[in-house]
């Protein structure tokens, strides 16, 4: 707000003449405490009509004073006021007292309590969470030996089938290898089929060869070693395993050990065995 | 004793007085009595009226003094406002048709205002007289309509037969004017 603007108003002079309403006057005491401005003009009109009235100063009839000496309590306002308001001040307050502490006292042991009881229910929650990460850990673990049982259950499945389906080919024939003096205990069926050319190897047992070897198989047809395929013997044990070669014609089969890949001609000095196909 | 000096020490005044101290509430009376009856004086205009009505002034200011705020005003100061207010309202009860009435008393304000300031003259206040009699007149009539009378500055307005611009602004002209006088 303009101070300046507000002094130069005449409200002050108003005021201090009393011829203001209630609310100016209001106005005029907040204003002049705030603004130091306001509050110094209105101490020098105050002033001014304060000498003013000084200045019509009248003496009183002596009487007057008299009377109000006799009329005044003069030294007792402390007492009495003092006894009054100490009464008033003790029996007033201390009910509201009483109850207000009371009632926070109890507001405080039902938070301490609930704060205690969120504290165990946290804790509670924690110590679940942990179980059910470790059940689902191992649960974890049991799903994957599961599923690695499975797989190989299923690999198992498809050769199996695999082997169904060679064995029930038409004309099948089987035939039994026996090791010579280089592997006295190997012992091997051949499966093969002339009308479908496929050829499989069932071994029962061979010696282990180096990692750089593997067992080469022979079809021989007019005395020609011809290459019907190079399987494992360790690694596959017992089961059957189709070669992938075409074979129609075979008078016997023989077994070489050969370098991994195979020869397209067989090394004489590793036969294993030898055994003719039978009509 | 000097106001002007005791003005210095007027918390200890106010203290004292809260405490009904005999001897400060004569103090005060003395320093005082005389103005407050001159101001109830004048607007009242009889003698045994303003000397009941002061009796009862010293009796409110006695009784309210807890209630006096020093950050709102001066002690004196409030003290004429209590007189002033006691004593117009006063009137206006008294009178069944105050207004027009008081119109009748405001002329003769100066006559009651000549006889009490030169018959009875404060020594103190002999310089002062010099002062206001430097007033500019229709200032001074505005300020005893006002102050004395009672008058609002509606009623000073249709009293003078002025605009009401007029006498806001002569109001304030006449306390600028008092202010400057009296520095």
């Amino acid at each position: 707000m303009n101070v300046t603007e507000y002094i130069a108003s005449g409200i002050l002079e108003s005021y201090v003449m009393g011829a203001v309403s209630d609310q100016e006057r209001r106005e005029v005491e907040c204003l002049s405490s705030v603004y130091p401005e306001i509050g110094h003009e209105l101490n020098q009109l105050s002033e001014a009509i304060e000498h003013y009235a000084m200045f019509h100063s009248v003496e009183p009839p002596a009487s007057t004073k008299d009377k109000l000496l006799q009329q005044l309590n003069f030294g007792q306002h402390e007492e009495v006021d003092d006894d009054e308001q100490t009464n008033d001040t003790i029996v007033r307050p201390m009910p509201v007292d009483m109850s207000s502490s009371h009632s926070h006292r109890t507001t405080w042991i039902v938070a301490a309590c609930m704060g205690l009881a969120m504290l165990l229910f946290s804790f509670f929650l924690l110590s679940k969470l942990r179980t059910n990460q470790n059940a689902l850990v191992s649960v974890r673990t049991r799903n994957d030996s599961l599923k690695t049982v499975a797989s190989k259950l299923k690999a198992d499945q498809v050769e199996s089938a695999q082997v169904v389906a060679l064995l029930s080919q038409p004309a099948l024939k089987r035939i039994e290898l026996k090791g010579n003096e280089k592997a006295p205990k190997g012992n091997l069926f051949i499966f093969w089929s002339a009308a479908t050319k496929q050829v499989a190897v069932n071994v029962k047992s061979l010696p282990a060869l180096p990692t750089d070897k593997q067992y080469q198989l022979w079809a021989l047809v007019d005395g020609k070693p011809i290459d019907a395929g190079v399987f494992d013997a360790d690694s596959t044990g017992s089961t059957t395993q189709p070669l992938n070669r075409s074979i129609a014609r075979a008078d016997a089969f023989a077994v070489t050990v050969e370098k991994r890949g195979g020869n397209p001609s067989p090394t004489m000095s590793t036969l294993l065995a030898v055994s003719p196909v039978k009509a | 004793m000097k106001r002007q000096s005791s003005l210095v020490s007027e918390s200890v005044l106010i203290e004292k007085l809260i405490q009904r101290d005999q001897q400060a509430f004569q103090w005060l009376y003395d320093q005082y009595s005389p103005a407050l009856y001159g101001v109830v004086l004048r607007i009242v205009r009889d003698d045994d009226q303003a000397a009941d009505l002061l009796q009862d002034i010293f009796i409110k200011i006695w009784k309210n003094l807890d209630a006096y705020d020093a950050t709102k005003g001066r002690l004196f100061t409030w003290m004429l406002n209590v007189a002033r207010n006691t004593a117009i309202d006063s009137i206006r009860a008294r009178k069944t048709q105050p207004f027009a009435e008081i119109r009748t008393d405001a002329e003769t304000v100066h006559i009651v205002d000549q006889e009490h300031s030169t018959e009875q003259p404060k020594p103190e206040h002999i310089g002062l007289k010099d002062v206001v009699n430097q007033l500019r007149p229709e200032r001074k009539e505005l300020i005893d309509l006002v102050y004395f009378g009672g008058y609002t500055h509606e009623e000073a307005a249709e009293k003078l037969n002025l605009p009401l611009g007029t006498v806001k602004t002569r109001v304030r002209a006449a306390l600028q004017e008092l202010k400057q006088l009296f520095r």
